[in-house]
């Protein structure tokens, strides 16, 4: 099931963002696809592995996105000064980082597969860098998804049952939250299904959590705007 | 919801440009005008500042650009161009954001960071040169964005997609556009200053030597910064184009796709493989790896005494 209306990027995402150069698509798209597997891993990383689509691998690192991406993977924003560091500053903390060339199929030039390791989690996302810093998740922790971080997000990790998708919904408009986009996806009827839910406000944390004691969620993680 | 410039026009007629895009997503994103044009007016600070510190100059990271602002500058203030101030300013203006952007230094992309040149450098010298109200800046920054917001509709905004054209391109249409609305243009006029300038932008390739955003963009700004201004005189006038914007954006993404992947950000074409850019291609890839072996055996240093230490 997909129900999404695929929304017009805003002024702010043309007028924007405000980002240490060379490159919109290299330098502050790839800092966020770094940002999203770190906050999707929602741990400090001892582990990064950026597996990059050969017209990127090609470009990367003249463009400065061997820093972004590192950079965005210990947390930086894209107009944080010390991303021409990050390199350095990830390898004072103990960050093992490699890059490594990958085809990653029929999709944007500037698309990147991140592996990424915790103390006890890992996590792994595939998306792209589609242009002036706007990205493209299309894959996370092995679903299929349309994430952009471009505003908050609620992300569900459960087994596919009938009713589920109702539950949540329920409990995020009982919060009084607009629902802008919804994205589902499963492995197999009645195994793992995963589930993005965009929202037009900030979820509050016992909205967050009575997300987390509907039965049969897994894993619920939230998400504010990627910047 | 507006989804072309046909569209804009009816919505448009008549009234002020930037308020309709500010309504629109008031609409459609749930942010309160006051609050986008609060975000513009530190993004106009954020280019203001950018161009200063970009006149001093300075090498890129390639090495292979960074002054040109500043020698523009020079020869502007002890009287050596013979160009108008505004179409100077506009080229200083670009230049130095380049040059900042070349450098890693803090930008407002717009809608790029390769394109990030061309939109400040028109509006800030036009805003300086006709004692224009920073205020009326900041909404014709709304202008440009949400020109560049219907672009995006249809086209992706990435040399790697489609070319300069897409950067540049639309990056030079969003400014006339601006520029027009600044001047008093009606709705109107801004769209047909648009597609002046993207029209005459297409087939723009994308052939940065050695893939550094360094050359041509740099300069490259400068020049179509240029352009929007004209094309923006010429909509004032009353020229139109005869080609519709929407077509023109049409023709645009059809022009990306026919171009060969060698003339898309890839540095496998164009300047890029003349001999002159093929000579810096490699000189460039020789001293990323001399950097990568030098810090492979820093980090190798450092684990033997911490290893020593240790035992
Ligand atoms: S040539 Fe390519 S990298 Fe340079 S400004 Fe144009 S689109 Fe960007």
């Amino acid at each position: 099931m997909a129900v999404r209306h695929d929304r017009k990027v805003s002024i702010l995402d043309i007028m924007g963002p405000v980002m240490v150069g060379p490159s919109s698509s290299h330098t502050a798209g790839t800092a966020r696809l770094g940002r999203v597997a770190r906050e999707i891993l929602d741990e400090d990383p001892v582990e990064v592995r950026f597996f990059l689509h050969p017209p990127l691998a090609a470009t990367y690192r003249g463009h400065g996105s061997d820093f972004a991406l590192v950079g965005g993977a210990i947390g930086l924003n894209v107009d944080d000064p010390r991303i021409p560091e990050a390199i350095r500053i990830a390898e004072q903390m103990g960050v093992e980082i490699e890059f490594a060339e990958e085809d990653l199929g029929d999709v944007h030039p500037n698309t990147v597969r991140i592996e990424i390791k915790g103390k006890t989690k890992e996590a792994e996302i595939v998306g792209s860098s589609i242009g002036g810093g706007v990205i493209e998740v299309f894959r996370i922790n092995g679903f299929q998804t349309r994430f952009k971080g471009d505003s908050p997000s609620l992300l569900l990790f459960y087994r596919d049952r009938p009713g589920m998708i109702s539950e949540v919904t329920r409990i995020i408009a009982e919060e009084r939250i607009n629902i802008a986009s919804l994205y589902c996806s499963r492995k197999q009827r009645g195994k793992d299904a995963f589930m993005e839910i965009d929202v037009d406000s900030p979820l509050a944390r016992e909205g967050l959590e009575r997300i987390r004691a509907v039965p049969d969620v897994g894993e619920a993680k939230y998400l504010d705007r990627i910047t | 919801m507006i989804e072309s410039f046909k569209q804009l026009e009816e919505a448009g007629r008549d009234r002020d440009l930037a308020d309709v895009f500010l309504e629109v997503d008031e609409q459609e994103h749930g942010i309160p005008a006051e609050q986008i044009l609060a975000a513009l007016r530190k993004r106009r600070g954020v280019m203001r500042d950018c161009i200063e510190r970009g006149k001093g100059g300075g090498l890129s990271m390639g090495k292979l650009v960074g002054n040109e602002a500043r020698k523009l500058n020079e020869a502007f203030e002890a009287g050596r161009t013979f160009l108008d101030p505004l179409t100077i300013k506009a080229e200083i203006y670009a230049l130095s954001v380049m040059g900042e952007n070349s450098r890693m230094g803090v930008i407002v992309a717009a809608p790029t960071a390769g394109a990030g040149g061309v939109v400040p450098g028109m509006l800030m010298a036009l805003e300086e040169e006709r004692k224009i109200d920073p205020e009326k800046t900041v909404r014709a920054l709304a202008v440009a964005g949400g020109i560049g917001s219907i672009v995006a509709l249809s086209a992706n905004i990435s040399g790697a997609a489609g070319g300069c054209q897409n950067e540049v391109g639309v990056a030079a249409a969003m400014g006339a556009a601006s520029v027009a609305y600044m001047m008093g243009g009606t709705t109107r006029e801004s769209i047909h200053a648009a597609a002046i300038a993207l029209k005459n932008t297409l087939g723009l390739v994308c052939d940065p030597v050695g893939g550094l955003v360094e050359v041509p963009c740099v300069k490259r700004n400068a020049i179509f910064a240029v352009h929007g201004l004209t094309a923006a005189q010429l909509a004032l006038a009353g020229v139109e184009s005869v080609i519709p914007m929407d077509e023109v954006v049409e023709a645009m993404v059809r022009i990306g796709r026919a171009l060969p992947r060698g003339l898309r950000e890839t540095a496998e074409g164009g300047l890029a493989t003349t001999a002159t850019g093929c000579a810096i291609g490699t000189r460039l890839k020789d001293e990323a790896n001399q950097r990568r072996a030098e810090r492979a055996a820093e980090r190798e240093r450092v684990a033997q005494e911490r290893k020593g230490s240790e035992s």
